[in-house]
């Protein structure tokens, strides 16, 4: 194509020449040969790092910033592990999540999302993904996760549980984003960013199938007792009693009309 | 004591504070209990724009006087009272108004204009402005719309949107009185301006702010502009996609709501989208698919087997949808050249320090990955992203090679201006549209030095090829100005290089080849021989074989008549290469 000067490919990201070539190799030479004292520690990292390099970070990127070559093609974006920021935990608002929560997320993914349940792998090779995912954040170094919260009773769903958390949607206002009948069309939803600046979808309740932290009246009593960190969407532990958010769960889930129910609390 | 005297003075003081506050809290608050009358909140629709763009497109001045920076140089056509009607519109003087108007008969104005326009009131009659809790979704809207502007909203009726009540007028509404209930829309609609033209907002501009629009009306053609005013009306309108008087969502989400405007040989967007399987499949299933959703919540596959216009190019990335239309865009037209290939013609040059004119296009900036990256997200909803991307950049490669062909083109018409063997050279022919006046209309800060140089010493006699102001061969034809071969190239890469980028963009493979890179291949043909054939006749005059023919058709040698050959200050480069010339 006598036209084309230094056309690039579309993803545009990796301009490989002959000098960055060298000059890599030279690096790769010199830092392996720094590493040569402790070959223990390296090989074993090396052995979740494969693994992440393989199946994750084709979507999160090999930095964990989110950033791998899909990322364009994916909406929700994968996650930034750089933040810390875990949307999907056990533990109050704002905490790192335990490393339950993230096997939990890995076997069983995230719905309405291209995180697919990584049940695939056996349980040694997920966590042997977790000091990776810690890697990329500096969190980690100086934070630790907050304990589980610890579960109530379940509150059984009556008439007058729902009755009692639809007022509360509407006193807490929940309808501004998620819509008056749960359709995610508030008059806020339109302007809805994550930490990230990505524009995010006040989530419609009802499509069952695609809670992202599961479908169980657990689950979604989880989300409104830890928050979705990164989200506008904040915890309800202090505002609301436990059997308020029972109440919630019970009218959220009333809402859900589609009804293909997945059930992975567990 | 002492401590005890501080403590009451204080307590006195704080009192005293609270009990003002207190008095003025609830004098404010009677005040507001008077119930203030309604003040409608219209947004400015040019808001973000230059200084000088309101008084020229907004500010209305009836039919007396044009707009843009060529007002005072045309009179606009009648109907551009409809077409931008905050310019140009005019009360209507065979009945009053004003009486039904000062009395807010609102019952009235539908009694009489039944028996006028019954259509026009049947299809108020269906729309969610008469009826604003039609259905669930537009009842949650309108709450949403009551809330914003603090009033109950029982219709929204003719006098809602004609009546001006200031100066007791029927008005004919445009986007800003639109904006007084849907603000969001129209706000978004003005942040297409961020992204330049083309776009909506600016569609006006882009009609009357090209030279060839007051040149027609000088010579008496301005009436063969009515479909362009048509076109470029909706820069202030709202009605065009969602259609007076029922304007349905539902109505404006199908694509044939954009395909009036959208067709034709430098935009064939209705007939490469209506001809792909994008829009075969829609025409085929169209019953199933559902219109009355907001995009946002569309269902893919479900109730969208493939996309609409609307659904690929109102997508803003991150699953949400705006009246911005032109946020993805990368190639645009299609018309102005990329950076990312090297030119042996003019174009190498262009935008010749022109500053009212977009600069080269560089396809991999980080911008413009990531706009691709957007695009990929709304293929991705049914395409493997592989799929997608390995399309979207045999479509870059598509623009790269028609690019080079169009290059090929206009080096051949710059050297024969440049070796002034175009014939009639261009002393010796009409002037550029206006060029008599562009020196005097545009400073340098907008065109550039070189290019106000030349305008200014030839009095518009100035040869100008290729994109973007050599369109002008389209829409203007003076005397021997454009010459066939200059008209050749303009529709080479005005016509179907556009054809042919809309083809590959919009996935009709017909339109890609036979519209497109078939006849660019005709069109450099006849270039190429036009060409050959004037350096053949120029070649047997230097010979003295023939003596040189008056080029004036009509004999006469007035007005544009053309001066002597040599001795003239004659171009003899396009007008890009002036610089260098030594005048």
């Amino acid at each position: 194509m006598a036209y084309l000067n230094g056309k690039k490919g579309i993803s545009g990201r990796n301009n490989l020449c002959w000098g960055n070539i060298i000059f890599s190799a030279m690096i790769i030479v010199f830092v392996s040969m720094l590493c040569l004292g402790n070959t223990v520690m390296a090989g074993e990292k090396l052995k979740g790092k494969d693994l992440y390099n393989k199946y994750c970070a084709p979507c999160h990127g090999e930095d964990g910033d989110g950033y791998g070559p899909l990322y364009g093609a994916l909406y929700p974006k994968p996650r930034d592990f750089t933040k810390g920021q875990y949307k999907i935990r056990t533990n109050p608002s704002g905490s790192l999540p335990t490393d339950a929560d993230l096997i939990h997320v890995i076997s069983v993914g995230i719905h309405g999302t291209s995180m697919m349940p990584w049940d695939i792998l056996d349980k040694d090779q997920i966590t042997s993904l977790l000091p990776v995912l810690k890697s990329f954040s500096e969190a980690w170094q100086y934070r630790e996760p907050e304990p589980s919260v610890v579960l109530g009773p379940e509150l059984r769903s009556t008439q007058k549980t729902i009755a009692r958390g639809r007022e509360l949607y509407f006193q807490k206002e929940c309808w501004k984003c998620h819509g008056e009948t749960g359709e995610g069309d508030g008059p806020s939803s339109y302007d809805l960013e994550d930490e990230w600046g990505i524009p995010i979808q006040a989530y419609n309740f009802t499509r069952q199938d695609k809670f992202k932290g599961g479908a169980t009246n657990k689950d979604i009593y989880l989300r409104f007792t830890t928050g979705v960190n990164g989200t506008p969407m904040p915890s309800f532990a202090n505002e609301l009693s436990d059997e308020d958010r029972w109440c919630m769960v019970h009218f959220v889930k009333s809402l859900a009309t589609k009804t293909n129910k997945e059930d992975h609390a567990e | 004591m002492n401590y005890a005297k501080k403590l009451m003075l204080f307590v006195t003081m704080a009192l005293l504070v609270i009990a003002i506050q207190f008095s003025g809290s609830v004098l404010a608050h009677d005040e507001k209990a008077e119930k203030e009358p309604y003040v409608p909140k219209f947004v400015d629709i040019y808001e973000g724009f230059p200084d000088w763009y309101s008084p020229v497109f907004k500010d209305n001045v009836g039919l007396s006087e044009g707009a843009g920076l060529f007002k005072d140089y045309y009179k606009p056509l009648k109907m551009q009272m409809y077409m931008s009607p905050m310019r140009h519109y005019e009360p209507m003087d065979i009945l009053d108004h004003s009486l039904f108007i000062e009395k807010e008969r609102r019952d009235l104005c539908i009694r009489c204009h039944d028996g006028i326009n019954t259509g026009a009131v049947h299809d108020w009659k269906g729309s969610a402005h008469f009826n604003p809790r039609k259905t669930p979704l537009i009842a949650r809207k309108t709450k949403i719309i009551e809330e914003s502007i603090g009033r109950e909203i029982i219709n929204v009726d003719c006098f809602d949107c004609h009546a001006d009540t200031e100066k007791n007028e029927i008005r004919m509404p445009h986007a800003e009185i639109c904006s007084e209930c849907h603000e969001r829309q129209v706000r978004q609609f003005n942040s297409e301006k961020n992204h330049g033209r083309p776009n909506h907002i600016q569609a006006m501009e882009a009609n009357v702010l090209v030279p060839w629009y007051p040149e027609a009306d000088r010579r008496g053609w301005l009436a063969g502009n009515a479909g362009c005013d048509m076109c470029h009306g909706i820069s202030t309108k709202c009605d065009p996609c969602h259609t007076r008087h029922s304007f349905s969502a539902a109505e404006a989400r199908n694509p044939k709501a954009c395909m009036t405007c959208h067709m034709g040989p430098d935009h064939p967007d209705a007939e490469s989208y209506g001809e792909s399987k994008h829009g075969m499949i829609l025409e085929m299933e169209e019953e199933s698919y559902n219109f009355d959703k907001p995009l946002a919540h569309v269902q893919v596959g479900e109730e969208y087997r493939t996309p609409t216009c609307q659904f690929c190019h109102m997508y803003q990335g991150g699953g949400t949808f705006t009246h911005n239309f032109v946020s993805k865009g990368i190639w645009r037209m299609g018309t102005v050249p990329p950076s990312n290939i090297e030119y042996k013609s003019s174009l190498k040059d262009y935008p010749y320090g022109i500053n009212i004119i977009a600069p080269k296009i560089d396809v991999y900036s980080d911008e413009n990955l990531d706009k691709r990256d957007k695009w990929v997200e709304v293929c991705s909803n049914c395409h493997s992203p592989r799929f997608a991307y390995t399309y979207l950049e045999q479509l870059d490669d598509y623009m790269f090679q028609a690019f080079g062909l169009t290059d090929q083109a206009q080096k051949i018409i710059d050297d024969l201006i440049a070796e002034d063997i175009l014939y009639p050279s261009v002393a010796e022919r009409d002037i550029y549209p206006f060029g008599d006046k562009v020196a005097e209309l545009l400073p340098p800060e907008l065109i550039g030095e070189g290019v106000y140089n030349a305008f200014k010493s030839l009095g518009g006699k100035v040869p100008v090829v290729g994109p973007i102001l050599g369109v002008y061969a389209m829409f203007y034809q003076g005397e021997n100005n454009p010459s066939v071969i200059e008209t050749e190239y303009a529709k080479m890469w005005f016509w179907y290089k556009l054809q042919g980028y809309k083809g590959y963009a919009h996935a009709q493979q017909d339109i890609m080849w036979w519209w497109g890179q078939a006849p660019m291949f005709q069109q450099l043909g006849k270039i190429q021989s036009e060409g050959l054939r004037m350096r053949r006749e120029h070649a047997l005059e230097q010979r003295g074989g023939a003596q040189p023919v008056s080029h004036s058709s009509s004999g006469s040698s007035e007005g544009h008549a053309a001066p002597k050959k040599k001795s003239s200050g004659v171009p003899t480069g396009n007008v890009w290469e002036v610089d260098e010339l030594n005048y």
